[in-house]
């Protein structure tokens, strides 16, 4: 049985907290400040919000309950979704159905992280029960470890090159030079992503994502309070999430995308050709590639001819991470989840300033998540509509 | 000694060990063990960074993907010699970690 569309449900009020290397606050205060600013942003009261979704790796011990008591909010919804760089789209997904349903009538849903000296070391080392005991203990390589295996298994089966990478590396940070919240600005060069020092081959300094705090946020409420609030919104066209995909496979090279994506395009009525902005997660480049792949940009094994046929910049054939992706705003923790899918709803209001995808009616937004032992399990992707 | 779990209601082996099997869920598991294990190198990585102080002496460190005959996958420290596609036999190390060669 095919899903139910999101009909009569919006997106309004992307909003960013803005990312900061470290932090001496805790994740709760840049989950409250997206907060604030969500109702800044709606002109709404704190008590209209009924619905929430919160993601973090360092609110702990607190879950979604605890902050939502720090914060005063009583709400009839709510969702803690610890699935990070699948988190965003998996908000959209539950907060949506929680709307059709009458379940809620304006769901906030909320992303972000505090980063310190030893934050990010501790998430890695106890990030799951598998990577604690199997993973961590080989050299205390963290996500650049893991990711890694599976970037060389990816080149030696399609031929990628680090060139491939780094066409998709210089890309984004032309872009990130629109994008103001971006951290990393300073111009990047190809011979500048080659010659950077190697952290974990085939993976050098361009192809990591530099750990950063931040949150980001957005609502979720029916068509008609949105017109009634006078908020732009955009339209949910299709919306699709997959956990531990290909379980047999002996080392990932396709992410769970595949098995979702014509179910995706059918829900939405259009085809990859018909996007005029791609945000993927883009923790490490070759990621990006097995979305391209999974999500049926070009076939399996051919993101290396896609990406050297296109140009991601904002001018060129495909603008993709068009605010810089997680490689120039840096990964605010859980907020990495959500970042692709706050730039696309700018690019489709129309907010994304000197970043702005002329005529950009539909993007494709992706999100991977959860490398627990040596594959990431969670994938997620929506397509999104100008209203 | 190196051991790997296995189901003996399926006769599935798995890793990492866990407290019931992946395939039918059963709890059923035994422990298969000898000195080294056949496997098949998947993938590698030279490690150059460290998220531990104590591990930095030790880097540059050759990490893999080992696929065990048996089936399971273990990311195992690597022999600076072994490619993937290479035949290794994996054993544990004075440190209990894999150690693939």
């Amino acid at each position: 049985m095919s899903a139910r569309g999101y009909d009569n449900v919006v997106l309004c009020c992307p909003v960013t907290e803005p990312y900061v290397r470290r932090s001496e606050h805790g994740a709760a205060w840049f989950l409250a400040h997206t907060l604030r600013r969500l109702l800044d942003a709606a002109a709404i009261a704190k008590s209209q919000i009924d619905g929430s979704c919160v993601s973090s790796f360092t609110l702990h011990p607190d879950t979604a309950v605890g902050f939502i008591q720090q914060a005063g909010l009583s709400p009839r919804f709510l969702e803690w979704l610890p699935m990070g760089g699948a988190c965003g789209i998996i908000a959209l997904r539950r907060a949506a159905r929680a709307v059709q349903a009458g379940d809620a009538d304006i769901v906030a849903c909320i992303a972000g992280d505090t980063a310190n000296e030893s934050s990010f070391r501790d998430l890695v080392a106890n990030f799951s029960s598998f990577s604690r005991d199997a993973v961590y203990p080989y050299g205390a390589g963290g996500p650049n470890a893991s990711f890694a295996l599976i970037a060389d298994a990816y080149m030696r089966a399609t031929g990628a090159t680090r060139e491939d990478f780094g066409k998709l590396a210089v890309s984004q940070r032309a872009n990130a030079q629109g994008n103001p919240l971006a951290l990393l600005r300073t111009p990047l060069t190809l011979d500048q992503y080659l010659a950077a020092r190697p952290i974990a081959e085939p993976l050098h300094l361009f192809d990591c994502v530099m750990p950063c705090a931040g949150a980001d946020g957005f609502l979720v409420m029916p068509e008609a309070r949105a017109r009634v609030l006078n908020l732009p919104f955009v339209r949910i066209l299709g919306a699709i999430e997959r956990h531990n995909a290909f379980p047999d496979d002996p080392v990932q090279v396709r992410g769970g995308w595949a098995m979702d994506r014509d179910a995706l395009w059918a829900q939405a009525g259009l085809e990859p050709r018909d996007v005029q902005c791609v945000q993927t997660y883009d923790d490490y480049p070759v990621i990006s590639m097995l979305q391209f792949e999974g999500l049926g940009l070009c076939a399996a094994g051919e993101a290396p001819a896609f990406v050297r046929r296109h140009d991601f910049t904002i001018a060129g054939s495909l603008p993709h991470n068009t605010g810089g992706g997680q490689l120039s705003m840096g990964q605010a923790g859980a907020a990495g989840g959500y970042l692709g899918l706050v730039e696309a709803m700018r690019q489709l209001l129309g907010q994304a300033t000197a970043r702005q995808v002329p005529d950009a009616r539909h993007a494709l937004v992706s999100g991977f998540g959860m490398i627990n032992y040596d594959r990431g399990l969670c994938t997620a992707a929506t397509v999104l509509g100008r209203a | 000694m190196i051991r790997l779990q296995h189901c003996s209601a399926c006769g599935t082996a798995q890793y990492p060990p866990r407290e019931f099997c992946a395939a039918c869920l059963s709890d059923c598991l035994t422990w298969d063990t000898a000195e080294a294990l056949p496997g098949r190198v998947l993938a590698r990585t030279i490690l150059h960074h460290s998220n531990e102080e104590a591990m930095r002496a030790r880097l540059p460190l050759t990490v893999g993907l080992v696929q065990f005959d048996a089936g399971p996958v273990a990311v195992c420290l690597l022999s600076t010699t072994a490619e993937p596609g290479d035949v290794v036999r994996v054993r544990l190390n004075g440190d209990a970690l894999l150690e693939a060669a």
